[in-house]
């Protein structure tokens, strides 16, 4: 066994973990970042952020590694949905105007995006390392892990916990979490969409799919599909990738879908999972112990706000840790700011999951009758200003009982 | 991280220049133009030597491991020239074959009507004698929207940088090492750099000064340009022969976009083997006492 010391120990190396590695790396705070895989790969992760995630980024000071990992910025997002006759009128919503200083949402792969920034890390001065499995985490606190060179214990001032969905570091320290699964999700990163313009995302809802295009410039794209939990294995099994690319023949898109299902070759593995939101159950923060991103409670991954999530996490936590208190009392900025907002992410989210994600005559009547309300009065759709700016900027009134009822229920 | 064949590395002409020094022989200069480094030349440079060639392929200055001053005046033509005379000097070679491609050809060809005595063939990928370039046709206006000259003057970093980099993705499209590029230009000072070749050499005021009376060139001179170059015309390079005194050889790639040395690595390696060292200059340039 070996000991090793360090600032700041991170469990994980995600978009989370690597980002905060990198800003305290930069601030001149001793880091080790423990990352599971030997070498970081596509295992189908988040791969879209919203420009207030990239503020975050900026903020972070590690933008480049999305622009460097081969993100893409998409600058239109059309809806094109079974509720709207005609592909050529669906409605365009021009994504790059929310934030200032931040154009529109970007569309990147994960793995490279991650690699990066634990790059940047380590020029920085963290010691990144890869292949660090079986963390357990102990009093004091210390991290013990294995890899291939054997055993290690690695003291440090600080954990942070950022393990994803998995709650490895957050399980340990006695955190549960509370989940509900509204659908289940599938997603694979593709190449040869050489017809689909790059410049605009598709979400739409057709049958029993809830389609998703995220353009990643040079013909390359992610696709997920949200479905039905009673379908949970419909992609299992041989075939299923051609199944899934093929399920984007849909009468929505221009075409019916030709420059997706015809086109697209995949590029990563095809991976399917229950869209879990997670409420934690205990505070996310004890002495020694802090937990971050996904690890610290996610909203269901139809909002697309988990990465945006994590660097504000990254940046609340990194700033607190740049100061001298560490105790307990001194994140409780930190717990304030992510109570807040996990709320009024979740609320969104489950407006958002029951208007697109639920199937059916029933469910398409009522995203009729919603869109329609959002035609005629812009401001129903305030909603869909999570997916832009900040939680804390959205108006208030998109998040009260009365509002969900009003667009849910009543005719126009 | 970054791809690198860098053999040594020498101060000269006030920078630090990176280079690639292999083989033994009659000396070859491969000259890069933006955004690329020596690796632009990656397929031509084991062929060369194995063909009996010294091959020096340098970073200039502003790319790869060379210096990078952040200033736009480091950046003149002339200056860019005596780096290469000045390297070439630092490492015994009193005349070589001077290959370029883009900016590189702009640098090859200057090398080449100025210091006739120290060239022994030229080769010039992409990029016509500046003397074309100077009364650009009205076609080559317009085809030069996001051209090689004139896209990148004026833009700024953060321009370029901003949103994934995404205006830079856009100019570039997926042509030569575009996955590459923005790595390598996100390297401290490296994207100033970049733009002050740019900066330096196409300003407006530049453009109103017209050169004339270029020297010509006496070297033997082969000039390459692709059929899928979007930035530039293929008059660019044929219109060359009026300033070229010495035989004069001009090959029109097939399939290539403008970065003839990746896309069609095989066929440029064959032609440069084919060309260098096989024709005699058209004027021995006269003996003149040295000062």
């Amino acid at each position: 066994m070996r000991t090793e010391h360090a600032d700041v120990a991170i469990v994980g190396g995600g978009i989370a973990g690597a980002s905060a590695a990198a800003y305290l790396a930069t601030h001149g705070v001793s880091v080790v970042l423990l990352e599971k895989q030997d070498r970081y790969t596509d295992i189908v992760r988040g791969e879209w952020i919203a420009p207030w995630g990239m503020r975050e980024a900026q903020l972070l000071g590690v933008e480049d590694a999305f622009g460097l990992g081969g993100a893409w910025e998409i600058r239109e997002w059309t809806q094109w949905d079974e509720t709207t006759d005609d592909p050529e009128t669906a409605e365009t919503v021009d994504m790059t105007r929310f934030v200032p200083g931040v154009g529109g949402p970007l569309s990147f792969p994960h793995h490279l995006v991650c690699e990066l920034m634990a790059e940047q890390a380590a020029d920085n001065g963290a010691r990144v390392v890869m292949g660090a499995r079986k963390a357990t985490v102990g009093d004091g606190p210390v991290v013990r892990y294995q890899t291939d060179a054997g055993d290690h214990e690695l003291r440090a001032g600080m954990i942070i916990g950022a393990t994803g969905r998995g709650c490895t570091v957050g399980r340990q320290i006695g955190v549960t979490m509370a989940t509900s699964v509204h659908h289940w999700g599938g997603g694979v990163r593709v190449e040869g969409l050489d017809d689909w313009p790059m410049d605009v995302q598709a979400m739409g809802t057709e049958g029993e799919k809830m389609f998703m295009v995220f353009p990643q410039g040079d013909g390359m794209a992610r696709l997920y599909i949200n479905f039905p939990t009673a379908n949970k294995h419909r992609y299992r099994g041989e075939g299923g990738t051609e199944r899934f690319i093929a399920d984007f023949e849909l009468d929505s898109l221009p075409d019916r879908g030709k420059s997706v299902y015809a086109a697209a070759r995949p590029i990563g593995p095809l991976k399917v999972w229950p869209s879990v939101a997670m409420f934690p159950e205990r505070p996310i923060v004890t002495d020694g112990v802090v937990l971050v991103g996904d690890e610290a409670g996610n909203a269901d991954t139809v909002l697309g706000t988990g990465l945006s999530c994590s660097l504000r996490d990254t940046r609340t936590v990194c700033e607190i840790l740049l100061g001298d208190d560490w105790s307990p009392s001194a994140f409780e900025p930190y717990l304030a700011e992510r109570k807040f907002r996990m709320e009024r992410l979740h609320f969104g989210a489950g407006i958002i999951a029951k208007l697109h994600c639920e199937f059916g005559p029933e469910a398409v009547a009522r995203r009729r009758r919603v869109r329609e309300l959002m035609a005629e009065n812009f401001a129903a759709q305030v909603t869909g200003l999570l997916n832009m700016v900040p939680p804390e900027d959205v108006p208030e009134f998109g998040f009260s009982e009365f509002f969900a009822e009003r667009l849910f229920r009543e005719r126009v | 991280m970054t791809e690198s064949l860098l053999t040594g590395s020498a101060q000269v002409n006030g920078v630090e220049i990176a280079y690639v020094d292999r083989g033994e022989g009659d000396p070859v200069v491969l000259l890069h133009g933006f955004p690329d480094s020596h690796y632009l030349w990656r397929h031509q440079i084991d062929p060369l030597v194995e063909a009996g060639f010294r091959v020096i392929v340098p970073d200039l200055r502003g790319f790869g491991a060379s210096s990078k001053p952040q200033e736009v005046e480091a950046y003149d033509m002339r200056t860019i020239v005596n780096d290469v005379v000045a390297l070439t000097l630092h490492l015994g070679i009193q005349r070589a074959h001077i290959v370029g491609h883009d900016w590189g050809a702009a640098i090859a060809w200057m090398y080449a009507f100025l210091m006739p005595r120290r060239v022994d063939h030229l080769a010039v990928l992409s990029v016509g004698h500046p003397g074309v370039f100077s009364t650009p046709s009205i076609e080559q206006r317009a085809a030069s929207w996001y051209m090689l000259f004139y896209q990148f003057p004026g833009v700024s970093e953060q321009l370029l940088r901003r949103n994934g980099w995404r205006l830079f993705k856009e100019i570039m499209g997926n042509e030569g090492d575009y996955q590459r590029y923005p790595r390598e230009l996100a390297k401290p000072g490296a994207l100033t750099a970049a733009l002050n070749w740019y900066r330096a050499n196409r300003s407006p005021e530049a453009e109103l000064r017209v050169e004339r009376n270029f020297p010509p060139v006496l070297a033997p001179t082969l000039g390459i340009w692709s059929s899928g170059d979007k930035a530039l015309l293929e008059e660019g390079m044929t219109g060359s022969v009026k300033f070229v005194k010495g035989p004069w050889r001009y090959e029109r790639v097939e399939d290539a976009s403008h970065w003839i040395p990746l896309d069609q690595p095989e066929q440029v390696t064959k032609l440069l083997l084919g060309f260098l060292g096989t024709e005699r200059a058209a004027t021995t340039p006269s003996r003149r006492r040295r000062l």
